[in-house]
């Protein structure tokens, strides 16, 4: 999962990016709220953690200007401002929830995942696919009952799939959602990871699109070839 | 006797009885100058009809009550009568009246020629001055009897007077704390208004020194829960870090961190000291010899010049140095030359220069600090001098000297990631981080000790250019407002 950090403090910034990437999320961070907007519009984020009191551009704006734009993707403010109607204000100018600084990062971890999933439609908190079920509180992952080790990559391009069962996802959508910005990517990264989830979870359980991407076969259809 | 009432009604009293004594004695005093009048009068008639005649009866003791003694004398001095001869007056009198003293008081006598019979009738004086006491008395009894009606009516009159204290007592005691706005003067005696004026005035300075205390507080609260944010995020790292390395790390960010917050209450407390009072803080204003001052800042921030590579230098010429001279406060001062120093320094990059300069030392004495560092745009010289506020910068500058070149690569945003996971070396934000986070405080203190010390503190682009000057001069009017530019 692939975030955007939007915080002008350089000191917690640096902690909640090293706190979420040992959690396994890809974060990018931006110090105001120009270049929050430039990098929305540029890159497809599948969260955005924002403060409010911003250099250039207030938080509250870049969540309206967003939400005008049409961009739906979860919105989560970590903020000083602790008033109700600043909570109001917030959740009121689009955001999915508000959170208080200080704050813990596990509770920031959850929250998160928790407007992830609900952005994927689910409310359940595992994503499950054939015999597979995969938790992302514990980022474990078991096939048939049984766990099995994945690495972090492996681990986010299995994610990124299982969120969206059925769909194809080119080699591109799924290096932007493994890489954050200045992160060097092989160029045949992707294949080598599908090709170590394959040798874990079984030959079918990717399928490749070719010239496309790769999916996760629709549950129906995985059945039927499994055949 | 604190009661303004005892007091006035006491008073009142005391005044009344010695104005009736007073008037007592003069009433005395005029009755028996009447009564003596009377009484002479009374004397020569008597005298004149006795009889003239030598031997002829003498009336009975009709005049005893009056306390007449009479003594009639023949013309070759015999005696030929006395009414009370062991009456101890004088053998013989002059003629005519006269006041006699004897062991048994003092008499008036009046001798006359009757006929052929020298007469003298003697009265004792104390009848006249007992007639004359009585006299007095009776005017005054009335005074004296109806003297605790008047005090009741005193003490009823003046709690009437001081009623409209009552009221602004209770509307004081009535009051919530925290309530301070204005009493109302509208239907008060001129003798409290002045009074409820006087307080109002100070309840308005007091209301105002509570919301700008509050805004303190509200503000100071609320910043701080930015460096406390870092914290309880770099303690869980801390705690997370599985590897000698990643601890190490954690524990670095951690003193950063901590070092951070110990720096902005620091600085919060500095603040609240210099929190502009000028009244009281001219009352602890010596002569201050600026040049020296002004060494001893730059000899401070020596090292740490030294150590990211500027050129710190002071420029006071000797002529100028021998004659400078401020009143105030040293250490303020010294505060307030060293925050600029400091935040010159935090701003200039590495093979700049920051020049501390004295340009002028009379009628007052000018100071400039200079760098080539980015400077401050315009628009931003006056907000910065607010608490907390922090430049329109980017992440990795976020203190109060923001950028003076219009915002380059917006499209472009930071790389701020790491090349991998697993990987925890390169961190760039980590060290501009403790260098160029300011506390958002520096230039608000600046500002403060300034005003306290009747200075300006102007912002204009650096000579050369490239860069901020930061111009105190000092000579100003206390609290002068920061000059818009």
């Amino acid at each position: 999962m692939r975030i955007l950090l939007v915080e002008d403090d350089a000191m917690i910034a640096t902690a909640v990016m090293k706190g979420l990437r040992q959690d396994g999320w890809t974060v990018d961070h931006v110090g105001d709220g120009q270049r929050a907007l430039d990098a929305l519009s540029a890159e497809a984020y599948d969260a955005l953690l924002l403060d409010l009191g911003l250099p250039r551009r207030d938080g509250i704006d870049v969540l309206r200007t967003l939400r005008s734009r049409g961009q739906t993707l979860p919105v989560l403010i970590a903020t000083a401002r602790d008033a109700v109607a600043d909570r109001v204000k917030g959740l009121d100018a689009g955001a999915d929830d508000y959170l208080v600084k200080p704050f813990d990062l596990d509770e920031l971890a959850a929250r998160l995942r928790a407007l992830v999933r609900r952005q994927a439609g689910r409310s359940e908190p595992l994503l499950r696919h054939g015999a597979i079920v995969l938790d992302p509180a514990t980022r474990q992952v078991t096939c048939a009952g049984a766990p099995v080790v994945l690495s972090a990559r492996e681990y986010a391009v299995l994610e990124a799939l299982l969120n969206r069962p059925g769909a194809v996802l080119s080699k591109a959508q799924l290096e932007e959602r493994i890489y954050g910005w200045g992160e060097e990517v092989a160029s045949n990264a992707v294949e080598v990871h599908v090709h170590g989830l394959r040798k874990k979870l079984g030959a079918d359980a990717i399928r490749t699109v070719r010239g496309v991407g790769y999916m996760m076969p629709a549950p129906g259809t995985t059945s039927a070839e499994a055949n | 006797m604190r009661s303004i009432r005892r007091r006035l009604v006491v008073g009142l009293l005391i005044t009344l009885l010695v104005a009736l004594l007073l008037a007592g004695i003069a009433i005395f005093r005029q009755a028996r100058t009447e009564a003596n009048a009377l009484f002479d009068f009374q004397l020569q008639q008597m005298a004149l009809s006795l009889p003239a005649e030598p031997f002829s009866s003498v009336p009975g003791d009709h005049n005893d009550a009056a306390g007449l003694v009479i003594q009639i004398w023949s013309r070759n001095g015999v005696e030929l009568y006395y009414s009370h001869p062991r009456t101890p007056l004088p053998p013989r009198a002059e003629l005519g009246f006269t006041t006699v003293q004897t062991p048994a008081g003092d008499w008036r006598v009046y001798a006359a020629l009757v006929g052929d019979n020298v007469v003298q009738l003697a009265q004792p004086m104390v009848i006249r001055d007992s007639l004359a006491v009585s006299m007095a008395l009776r005017t005054l009894l009335p005074l004296v009897v109806a003297m605790p009606l008047l005090a009741l009516l005193v003490w009823i009159v003046v709690g009437r007077g001081l009623q409209p204290l009552r009221r602004v007592t209770k509307a004081l005691d009535a009051r919530a704390p925290g309530a301070l706005e204005a009493l109302p003067e509208a239907g008060l005696p001129d003798e409290v208004r002045p009074l409820v004026r006087a307080l109002n005035s100070l309840l308005g300075r007091l209301d105002e020194a509570l919301v700008q205390q509050k805004a303190f507080v509200a503000d100071a609260a609320h910043e701080l829960r930015t460096p406390l944010a870092a914290l309880q995020l770099q303690v869980q790292l801390l705690d997370r870090a599985h590897t000698e390395t990643e601890r190490a790390e954690a524990m670095r960010d951690l003193r950063d961190g901590v070092r951070r917050a110990s720096h902005m209450v620091a600085q919060l407390l500095t603040l609240a000291r210099q929190e502009p009072d000028v009244a009281r803080a001219a009352t602890a204003f010596v002569e201050v010899p600026l040049a020296p001052l002004l060494h001893d800042v730059v000899a401070h921030h020596a090292a740490l010049a030294v150590a990211r590579g500027i050129d710190l230098g002071l420029d006071a010429p000797e002529a100028l140095a021998a004659i400078s001279r401020v009143r105030g406060d040293a250490n303020a001062l010294q505060t307030l030359f060293g925050n600029l120093v400091d935040n010159a320094l935090k701003y200039t990059p590495r093979g700049g220069h920051v020049d501390v300069r004295l340009v002028a030392a009379t009628p007052a004495p000018v100071v400039e600090i200079e760098d080539n560092g980015p400077g401050i745009a315009p628009a931003e010289r006056e907000r910065v001098f607010d608490r907390f506020f922090r430049g329109g910068a980017a992440s990795a500058d976020g203190g109060a000297q923001g950028h003076a070149a219009p915002p380059s690569g917006a499209q472009t945003p930071d790389h701020t990631g790491d090349t991998d996971d697993t990987d925890d070396t390169d961190d760039t934000d980590d060290t501009n981080a403790p260098r160029a986070q300011g506390s958002g405080l520096g230039l608000a203190i600046v500002r403060n000790i300034a005003q306290t010390h009747g200075a300006r503190v102007e912002l204009f682009d650096a000579r050369s250019g490239q860069g901020l000057r930061v111009r105190v001069s000092f000579g100003g009017a206390a609290s002068t407002p920061l000059p818009v530019l």
